[in-house]
């Protein structure tokens, strides 16, 4: 099972890797498109502004293809994990690198059914990528549990809940940045300005619920395994900083003079947050300090 | 999520004529002051202010050491934690200690000169003078109260006040938004006027070949499918009222009052609960709680399991315990890590666990004076990393310390060994220091010592918080109040039908979302509504 879930992981990072590639050409393709659309030849139009001819159609759909490809070979991954580990794929650094990679691939797969903008994958898959490199840089052996870990569905529940905040505020993170990216008006064959911010922001009212229930749910771990709901661990103390983040987005979103790249702004902080929050075991330690590394031990 | 107040430059209203100039213009300010502070407290913009200066004082918090409560209520402890972290941090030490006061205080300076350039120009008196004021003094107040800044963020001076400022501006906001929630869910404004209808931001205009009767009733019957609910009056002109989830903007609001839940569980907690982070026991021994008068819990066995696979790692902590209630057995059970017992609102959890030592003292008569486990709880003080115990020798000024091995390396105790040291503790002198043997009675001073056997102790956390109640109500309020107001985004639609002979006009409009640009409900219901209408019309 844990060899399975290792040959599934590769397989994900290449059709991640490949996916990508398809994205790029799609992505390229339709810059093409965009200048003979100006040129006067007809093409079609995508739903929401996006130009597409024929061939950039087909390099779109198998981009799709093999992106849903790597989520499923993901998902695979994490469920052969836990077949082998007997808990939720979630108690270190390498399962937990690799379920982020799955929450990222997810969202994204989702907003882009929702939204057909597939120009969001050029920012979302390399943070899957990335996080799958890193776990292939770091030690995969499956460690036994430590008492505070023994509370599976605690550790499922939380943890699942976590990444699904993370993947879509890295849709976030991907939207904010193609809106920063992109000059005044929208260019570039990019989406218009106006979709990015409402992917932008339809991706932190998915994940800002499930940050919250991810603190919840670490409040009342804690209160069950250290008796007390709330200690300042480093860890907690991180992930009120990316909640106080993301609150203060939303609330930006209906403060006139703060809409737009002042609020996008938010979002590519917010999501350094995110990231800070994540990698942070590695090097404040505190109560979350079990991340198989073996830096405290 | 919903509301917003831009707050507006406090101007000196003019004073009346025939009053006196004086006192009228006092309570002008007064009430412009007044008027002013409510307008900042239900402004979201200040509101979005302290949660990023909140974000970023946390941030602090997590990256740098943060002193122990225990270590802060102690002033000689405060200096000695100052200079254990002044190699690490060298200079940089003073500007941590200092820099939240001192960047307060810049920041309010900046303010008031903001607020005193905008007033010299145009005689305006605006916010930023007594906000700028206010942040100056509280700049003035914690650099003069607070020794160790951002070593000990969470319990500051400041991170309180902002905390405080956060709730009352989220006490006010939710207050100021009350009245209107309730008059948008109960009694809606059915008539909103002809210009609405070309000035909303989102509408449309159908002609209609029907009359305004049939018009509304196909209207009414598209609304009624997508389950909105229908308000409608008419003066010749038919208006209408639908919406949808009206009831969700009450979510909005205890989402947020949800966190004054929240804190208010947290204050009481802190001052009414009873909290002690380590309750050191035994095995064998029983030892009063401290939760309740004449309750006791006794330690049978602590056992601590280690994985066989996997070098060093620990795979269970239990502590076997029974608690009896003036001498009556009232609750036993196996403590884990994640098994806390609790009895009668307090909660004991596995904490850590060491070593201990059982001990007999008998004194010059024979009798015994002390004979149970000694929890081996601290630690040498002559930096040799031993663990040691106390014994208060009962009726006795004299004080019995208990060192024991550090492992197999160690050639002072050796494994089996302990190292007792009497001490009279009327004039500090020692009377006896003899490393002992296990099983063999060893006298000192008075005394005979006997160390019986090894044996270990748990610690413990007791807790008993009256405040958690209110936390994790907070805490289902939050996220229940926040999902249901992403999940089902409220809805609000007007219609006005008006009718020329024959043909009718249909206007609908919507405020949309102020949060999203996109809605496309609004115009999937025009395409329904169109579509409805044509049909008949044609046919």
């Amino acid at each position: 099972m844990d060899k399975m879930s290792g040959y599934a992981f590769v397989a994900a990072g290449l059709s991640t890797a490949l996916a990508m590639v398809c994205y790029a050409l799609y992505a390229l393709s339709g810059l093409r498109a965009a200048r003979v659309q100006t040129a006067g030849v007809p093409t079609t139009s995508g739903a929401l502004g996006f130009v597409s001819g024929p061939r950039t159609a087909a390099i779109g759909r198998y981009a799709t293809m093999l992106g849903w490809l790597a989520t499923v070979a993901l998902l695979a991954g994490l469920v052969f994990r836990a077949i082998a580990t007997g808990h939720g794929p979630f108690a270190n650094m390498y399962e937990f690198s690799l379920a982020f990679a799955f929450g990222t691939m997810l969202s994204y797969m989702y907003f882009e059914r929702k939204y057909h903008q597939r120009i969001l994958a050029l920012v979302a898959l390399p943070v899957a990528l990335a996080m799958m490199w890193y776990a292939s840089t770091i030690p995969s052996t499956i460690e036994p549990l430590v008492p505070a870990l023994q509370n599976n569905l605690l550790l499922t529940v939380h943890v699942a809940v976590a990444i699904v905040a993370y993947g879509s505020f890295s849709i976030a993170f991907g939207a904010a940045l193609l809106y920063l990216l992109q000059p005044e008006g929208g260019r570039w064959g990019l989406p218009k300005p106006q979709v990015l911010d409402e992917i932008g922001y339809r991706a932190v009212v998915v994940g800002y619920p499930f940050l919250t229930l991810t603190i919840i749910l670490g409040a009342v771990w804690a209160n069950t395994a250290w008796g007390t709901y709330w200690s300042w661990d480093p860890k907690e103390t991180a992930s009120l900083v990316t909640w106080l983040m993301y609150g203060a987005y939303l609330h930006a979103r209906v403060v006139r003079g703060w809409r737009g790249s002042r609020a996008a702004w938010l979002l590519i902080l917010g999501f350094a947050a995110v990231l800070f929050t994540y990698f942070g075991n590695l090097f404040f330690g505190g109560l979350h300090s079990y991340s198989g590394l073996n830096t405290m031990n | 999520m919903t509301h917003e107040v831009r707050t507006p430059p406090l101007r000196p209203t003019a004073v009346a004529p025939g009053q006196t100039a004086a006192s009228a213009g006092l309570m002008d300010y007064v009430d412009a002051g007044l008027e002013g502070l409510w307008h900042l407290l239900t402004s979201m913009r200040v509101a979005m202010v302290l949660m990023m200066v909140l974000a970023l004082l946390s941030l602090a918090g997590s990256l740098i050491i943060q002193i122990t409560a225990d270590q802060a209520g102690d002033s000689a402890m405060r200096a000695e934690f100052l200079s254990m972290i002044q190699p690490r941090y060298g200079g940089w030490t003073n500007v941590m200690v200092a820099g939240p006061g001192a960047v307060t205080l810049i920041a309010g300076i900046a303010m008031l000169a903001y607020g005193l350039h905008r007033f010299s120009k145009r005689g305006e008196l605006t916010w930023e003078l007594g906000t700028g004021v206010a942040v100056a003094a509280l700049g003035v107040l914690v650099l003069a109260t607070d020794t160790l800044g951002l070593f000990n963020v969470f319990n500051s001076l400041l991170f309180r006040v902002l905390v405080a400022g956060l709730v009352i501006s989220l006490v006010a906001c939710t207050a100021h938004r009350i009245p209107g929630v309730w008059r948008t869910a109960t009694k809606p404004r059915v008539d909103v006027g002809a210009s609405f209808f070309e000035h909303a931001p989102q509408h449309e205009s159908v002609v209609v070949h029907a009359t305004a009767d049939e018009t509304l009733a196909t209207v009414r019957t598209i609304f009624r499918n997508r389950h909105y609910r229908i308000l409608t009056q008419s003066d010749g002109t038919v208006h209408l009222y639908a919406d949808r989830f009206r009831f969700v903007a009450f979510a909005s609001l205890a989402g947020h009052i949800s966190l004054v839940l929240i804190l208010a569980g947290a204050i009481i907690g802190t001052t009414f609960g009873y909290r002690n982070p380590s309750f050191v026991i035994a095995e064998g021994s029983t030892i009063p709680t401290g939760t309740e008068s004449g309750l006791a819990m006794k330690l049978v066995t602590f056992t601590d399991t280690w994985y066989t696979t996997v070098a060093d790692v620990p795979s269970d902590y239990a502590s076997k315990v029974e608690l009896y209630k003036d001498g009556a057995l009232v609750a036993a059970q196996t403590i884990r890590v994640n098994d806390p017992l609790t009895y009668n609102g307090a909660t004991y959890y596995q904490k850590a666990y060491g070593q201990a030592v059982v001990m007999t003292v008998k004194d010059a008569q024979g009798n015994v004076v002390y004979s149970q486990g000694l929890p081996l709880d601290q630690t040498a003080g002559d930096g040799s990393g031993r663990d040691a115990g106390t014994i208060q020798i009962p009726g006795a000024s004299d004080v019995l310390y208990v060192f024991g091995t550090t492992g197999t390396s160690d050639t002072t105790i050796q494994p089996g060994q302990v190292r007792a040291v009497l001490v009279s503790a009327a004039n500090n002198s020692t009377i006896a220091d003899q490393v002992i043997n296990q099983g063999k009675a060893q006298t000192m001073g008075n005394y005979t010592v006997t160390f019986d056997r090894e044996s270990q102790y748990t610690l413990l956390s007791i807790n008993r918080d009256p405040g958690q109640i209110l936390i994790w109500l907070g805490a289902l309020l939050l996220f229940g109040g926040f999902t249901l107001i992403f999940l089902l985004p409220q809805r609000r639609v007007w219609a006005r039908i008006s009718s020329r002979g024959a043909t009718s006009v249909l206007s609908v409009a919507s405020l949309g979302r102020r949060d999203a640009a996109l809605g496309t409900d609004f115009d999937d219901l025009v395409t329904d509504i169109r579509a409805a209408l044509q049909t008949p019309a044609q046919g």
